[in-house]
C-alpha cells in the first residue's frame, strides 16, 4: 500500500496545471461564477476542450483502441480533480469523457459510435442526461416518458425535469418507457436536442446561472437505431454509467481548497485564532480527506480491474457531507463570500450544495448501502 | 498510488484470522467489562505479529492493518501502542505499553500493570519507565470501560529520556487510536448488523425500518473513513492525517457508542450482548490525546500553522 503519487503521476498533474495557467483567462475565476451550464461556460467550454484534445489531455484515460492515451484510473482522478478545482472549465463536457463516452463504447452500435464518439473527442459537443420527471425523481424506475415504436420510428412524449445542461446540449441520453414492467419497461434513446417537438425551459436555481430545465417531448420522432442498447436495458446500462457518474466528480478537492481559501482570508483578518474557528475548520479538513480517501479506495478497484459496487455509494456519502460541512463553515465565517465577495466561494457553494441531489439523492445512497453493503433485510414494499 | 493489499499483507491478514479463531467466539450471557487473554497475546508476541512495523517491506501500513484486525476481537490485548508507536521509541521497551500525558495523569491508563512500560509524552519530552506496584493504584473492579484500566499514582523522579520528539510519538500515537478504533468501529457493525437482522418486532426485522436503515448506513460510512483513514495515517506519517485519523475516530465512536445501544433497545442496556466490548472500549478512547478538541486543533495546527 503506497499513499504517495508516482512521480509520473505527479509530472502528469502538473502538466495539467501548466496547461491550465496557459489556457485560462485571467478573469477566469470571476468567469467561472457563471455555472457549469451557462451560455457563457458552454461557448469557453467548446474552445477549452478541442484544446485539451489537441494536447491529449481531454480523454487520456480512455484505451487506445478508442483513441485515449491508455493512462490509468489515478490519471483520470488527477484529471478530474485539477479541471473541477480550477473551476471545471470543460464545463459539462465533463460527463462526456467520464461516463457518455465509455458507454457509447460498451453498448452502443457501429453507426452510434461513428456518429457520436468524434465530437466528443473533438471537445466540440455537449450532452445532457434525461433522467428525473416530475413525478420520478428519486424514484426514477417510475418515470412515464413514453416511447411507442411505430413504422420504424420512436414517437415520445412526455416530460423531463431538473435536466442539467439541456438549454444547450446538442444531444439527450434519454430514458423513455416502452413498456410497463417497472424497471426492464425502461429503454434508452440517443436524441438530438434539434429534433422538432422538444421544447426546453429553464428553471431558475440557486446553483448557477443556466443549469436546470424542464423539457417536454410532444411526438418527437427519432428512428429506431436511436435505440442505445436493446429495449429494457437502460436499468443495467445506467447502473453501469452511475457508478462511474459518482465517482466522477472530486467534489472533496474542491471543497478542500475552498476551505482553505476561506482559512487564508479569516487569517488575513486575524480572525483564525480561535479555538472554535480552527477546530471546526479541522473537522471539514478531515472530512475532505476521509470522503477522497474512501474514493480513491474505489479508484484503486478500477486499477485492479475489479468491479465497483455499492461501496460506491459509501464513499459518496462521505463525499457529500463534507461538501456540507464546508459550505456550512463558509457561511457561518466568511458570510461576504456569496454576497459577491469572493467568487470562488460563491462558486464552490453553488456546486457544493447539489452534491447530495445530483447523480441520486444521498437518501437513496444510504439505502444502498444498507441493503447492499450491510446487507440488511429489505424494507416491506 | 496504491491502496491495494499486497500478498504479505494479505498473508498476515489471513494468519492473524487462523490464530485468533479460537478468540473470536463471545461468551454470552457470561461476559465480564474487560475480557483479556495472556495466551493470545503471548501466540502474537511469539509469531512477531507486533513487530511487523520494523520490517522494510511491512511498515506502519501493515502494523495498523494488524492492530485494526486485532481491535476487532472480543478479547482485547495491548497491541496498539506496541505494534505502531513502540518501534519509534524504542523497540526492546517491554510491553504492555503505555502512553501518558503530561498533564493528563488522572484518567484511568489502558493495560497498566506492573511490569508495563509508561511512556510519559509531553513538554518535558519522551519519558519512560518500569511500572511497579507502588505507582498504581489498587485495581479497578467497577471500570465500566471494557480495556483493563488502572490509575497512576505518581511519577517517578528518574525515569529514563528517549531521543525522539513529543510530536512524533503523538503523531503515531493518534494513528495508533485511529487503526485500534476502526478495529472496534468495524466489529461493533457487524455484531449490530446481526442484531437488528435477526430481532423482529412489529412482525418484521429491525433492520427493515428505514430510521434504523440509514442510522446504520450513515455508521458505516463513517467506519469506511476511520479504517481508510487509519491506514493512510500509517502510510504517510504526516501529523495532519494521524490528526485528522484520530479526529473522525472519536466522532464515530462518539456516536456509535450511544447509537448501537440505543438501536439495540433493551438488550442494549445489558452485558448479555458482547456489544459494550466494543462500545465500552470506543468511549475510552474517546477521551485520549485531549479528545475531539484535542485532535481537531492539533489538525488545524498541522495544516494551516
Amino acid at each position: 500500500m503506497d499513499f504517495d503519487w508516482t512521480t509520473e503521476q505527479q509530472a502528469f498533474r502538473q502538466s495539467l496545471k501548466d496547461f491550465l495557467a496557459k489556457n485560462l483567462p485571467e478573469d477566469w475565476e470571476k468567469f467561472s461564477e457563471h455555472g457549469p451550464a451557462s451560455p457563457a461556460l458552454t461557448r469557453f467550454a467548446r474552445e477549452f476542450c478541442g484544446k485539451l484534445a489537441d494536447n491529449g489531455m481531454l480523454f487520456p484515460h480512455w484505451p487506445k483502441e478508442i483513441g485515449g492515451e491508455g493512462l490509468g484510473p489515478w490519471e483520470q482522478q488527477i484529471l478530474a480533480e485539477e479541471m473541477w478545482i480550477a473551476g471545471e472549465p470543460r464545463g459539462g463536457q465533463y460527463m462526456n469523457v467520464n461516463w457518455i463516452g465509455p458507454t457509447l463504447e460498451r453498448y452502443g452500435t457501429e453507426e452510434q459510435k461513428a456518429q457520436y464518439l468524434k465530437p466528443i473527442t473533438d471537445g466540440a459537443t455537449l450532452w445532457c442526461q434525461g433522467f428525473s420527471e416530475p413525478d420520478a425523481g428519486s424514484d426514477l424506475a417510475s418515470l412515464r416518458t413514453r416511447a411507442e415504436l411505430k413504422d420504424g420510428n420512436y414517437v415520445i412524449n412526455g416530460q423531463k425535469i431538473w435536466t442539467s445542461y439541456a438549454g444547450l446540449a446538442d444531444t439527450c441520453f434519454l430514458l423513455t418507457r416502452t413498456s410497463n414492467d417497472r424497471k426492464k419497461g425502461i429503454t434508452i434513446l440517443l436524441v438530438p436536442m434539434d429534433t422538432p417537438g422538444i421544447t426546453v425551459r429553464q428553471i431558475p436555481s440557486l446553483i448557477g446561472e443556466g443549469d436546470i430545465h424542464e423539457v417536454f417531448f410532444d411526438d418527437v420522432t427519432v428512428p429506431e437505431s436511436a435505440r442505445f442498447g436493446e429495449e429494457g436495458q437502460a436499468w443495467e446500462i445506467i447502473a453501469y454509467s452511475l457508478r462511474n457518474e459518482r465517482l466522477g466528480i472530486p467534489r472533496f478537492y474542491l471543497a478542500r481548497a475552498a476551505l482553505d481559501r476561506a482559512v487564508s482570508i479569516l487569517k488575513v483578518r486575524g480572525e483564525f485564532s480561535g479555538e472554535i474557528v480552527r477546530a471546526e475548520a479541522a473537522r471539514c479538513a478531515a472530512m475532505c480527506e476521509a470522503a477522497k480517501t474512501a474514493c480513491y479506495a474505489l479508484v484503486q478497484k478500477r486499477v485492479d480491474g475489479l468491479a465497483i459496487g455499492p461501496e460506491s455509494s459509501s464513499a459518496r456519502y462521505a463525499v457529500v457531507q463534507s461538501e456540507r460541512a464546508v459550505c456550512e463553515f463558509v457561511v457561518e465565517y466568511v458570510p461576504e463570500a456569496l454576497a459577491g465577495a469572493s467568487p470562488y466561494l460563491k462558486m464552490h457553494h453553488q456546486r457544493g450544495i447539489v452534491a447530495g441531489i445530483a447523480s441520486g439523492a444521498a437518501e437513496i445512497q444510504l439505502n444502498i448501502i444498507a441493503s447492499e453493503v450491510l446487507e440488511l433485510p429489505r424494507e416491506p414494499r | 498510488m496504491d491502496l491495494s493489499l499486497n500478498g504479505d499483507q494479505t498473508q498476515i491478514l489471513d494468519f492473524i484470522d487462523s490464530l485468533t479463531k479460537p478468540y473470536a467466539g463471545v461468551p454470552m450471557h457470561d461476559t465480564s467489562f474487560a475480557l483479556t487473554s495472556d495466551e493470545l497475546d503471548c501466540e502474537l508476541v511469539q509469531n512477531g505479529f507486533l513487530d511487523v512495523m520494523a520490517v522494510e517491506e511491512l511498515g506502519a501500513v501493515t502494523a495498523a492493518l494488524v492492530v485494526e484486525k486485532l481491535a476487532r476481537l472480543p478479547v482485547s490485548v495491548e497491541s496498539a501502542f506496541s505494534a505502531l508507536v513502540r518501534p519509534i521509541i524504542d523497540p526492546e521497551l517491554p510491553r504492555p505499553i503505555c502512553l501518558v500525558e503530561e498533564g493528563r495523569l488522572t484518567g484511568p491508563v489502558r493495560f497498566l500493570k506492573p511490569g508495563a512500560s509508561v511512556v510519559v509524552v509531553g513538554a518535558n519530552g519522551v519519558r519512560s519507565f518500569t511500572a511497579s506496584a507502588e505507582m498504581i493504584a489498587p485495581a479497578q473492579e467497577d471500570t465500566l470501560y471494557a480495556y483493563p484500566v488502572s490509575f497512576l499514582t505518581g511519577l517517578p523522579n528518574d525515569m529514563r529520556k528517549h531521543d525522539i520528539a513529543a510530536d512524533e510519538v503523538l503523531r503515531q500515537w493518534r494513528v495508533a487510536l485511529a487503526a485500534e478504533a476502526a478495529g472496534l468501529l468495524g466489529a461493533a457493525l457487524d455484531s449490530i448488523t446481526t442484531y437488528l437482522s435477526e430481532r423482529k418486532q412489529f412482525g418484521r426485522p429491525l433492520a427493515t425500518f428505514q430510521a434504523l436503515r440509514h442510522r446504520l448506513a450513515e455508521t458505516q460510512v463513517a467506519t469506511n473513513c476511520v479504517y481508510w483513514m487509519a491506514l493512510k495515517a500509517a502510510g504517510t506519517g504526516d501529523p495532519a492525517d494521524a490528526a485528522m485519523a484520530a479526529l473522525l475516530a472519536q466522532e464515530a465512536a462518539k456516536r456509535v457508542g450511544y447509537d448501537y445501544h440505543q438501536l439495540m433497545g433493551g438488550m442494549g442496556m445489558t452485558l448479555e450482548h458482547p456489544m459494550h466490548l466494543w462500545t465500552y472500549r470506543l468511549k475510552l478512547l474517546t477521551a485520549e490525546l485531549g479528545g475531539r478538541g484535542g485532535q481537531a486543533l492539533a489538525a488545524a495546527d498541522a495544516i494551516w500553522g
